[in-house]
């Protein structure tokens, strides 16, 4: 197997991911006082909610790709890591705090993803 | 119904129609062999159904999360939406005869102990927002 295109294939997965999730961050609190409706409409009409629906229309495909060269479990395992990307994105973009849970959570799937991937 | 039924049932639908989209994703990957960066590739995987399963899982995890998140508490159904990890490692063994190493089953452990931690941890954070 072409460890290479793994590799490639799972760093692009995992940003399609949590730049999904960015975005739809970004998108959702945008500022306006809308409610209902005119809220929508003032998502739409600007770029982040796309910026999402983009990256997962191109995530739907990455994956199917990613699953067709290595095992299932293996690959829902390696997912796992856009739980981390997400989390560093909130921080840098959002300002999102590091508590200590989280980081110690954040570090057990950072161990537990590289356990599983070179083995 | 009893509240902490409906979190089980609840959480248990969850994990459920994520395993099913995951091995709907497995069998049109294996259905679209030989993988291929290339249009043909594609068309192999929209035209056999197990792509169509996976957007069905979809959306019976979207449904049953927006449910969820009416009554639960973020972290542990945002911990539940990751848990589908568990359900794909018991089925890929029979269905797709999957084998797991001490070594993956060791990392997975640590995974979803990582996952369990942050649910945990939003709690806390939500308790300190009220």
């Amino acid at each position: 197997m072409n460890s290479a295109l793994v590799l490639s294939i799972w760093v692009l997965n995992t940003l399609l991911d949590s730049g999904g999730q960015l975005a739809f961050k970004a998108a959702a609190i945008e500022p306006g006082d809308a409610d209902g409706l005119a809220r929508w409409r003032h998502m739409l009409a600007r770029p982040w909610i796309w910026v999402g629906i983009v990256c997962f229309v191109g995530e739907f495909v990455v994956w199917l790709a990613f699953l067709s060269l290595i095992p299932l479990a293996e690959g829902v395992l390696l997912g796992m890591f856009s739980i981390v990307a997400v989390m560093l994105g909130g921080r840098v973009w959002f300002y999102e705090h590091f508590t200590r849970p989280r980081l110690i959570g954040i570090g057990l799937i950072i161990v537990g993803v590289v356990v599983v991937g070179i083995s | 119904m009893s509240l902490k039924r409906f979190y089980l049932i609840g959480f248990i639908a969850l994990i459920a129609f994520d395993t099913l989209s995951q091995v709907c994703f497995k069998l049109a990957a294996i259905h679209a062999e030989p993988f291929a960066i290339e249009f043909d590739w594609l068309l192999r995987v929209v035209g056999a159904p197990w792509v169509y399963g996976a957007a069905v899982g979809y959306v019976g995890a979207f449904v049953t999360w927006m449910t969820l998140l009416r009554h639960a508490p973020i972290g542990p159904a945002f911990a539940a939406s990751h848990l589908e990890v568990i359900g794909v490692m018991v089925i890929s063994v029979p269905v797709f005869g999957e084998y797991l190493s001490a070594q993956q089953i060791f990392g997975a452990a640590l995974i979803i102990a990582g996952v369990v931690c942050l649910a945990f941890g939003e709690t806390s954070d939500a308790h300190v927002q009220h």
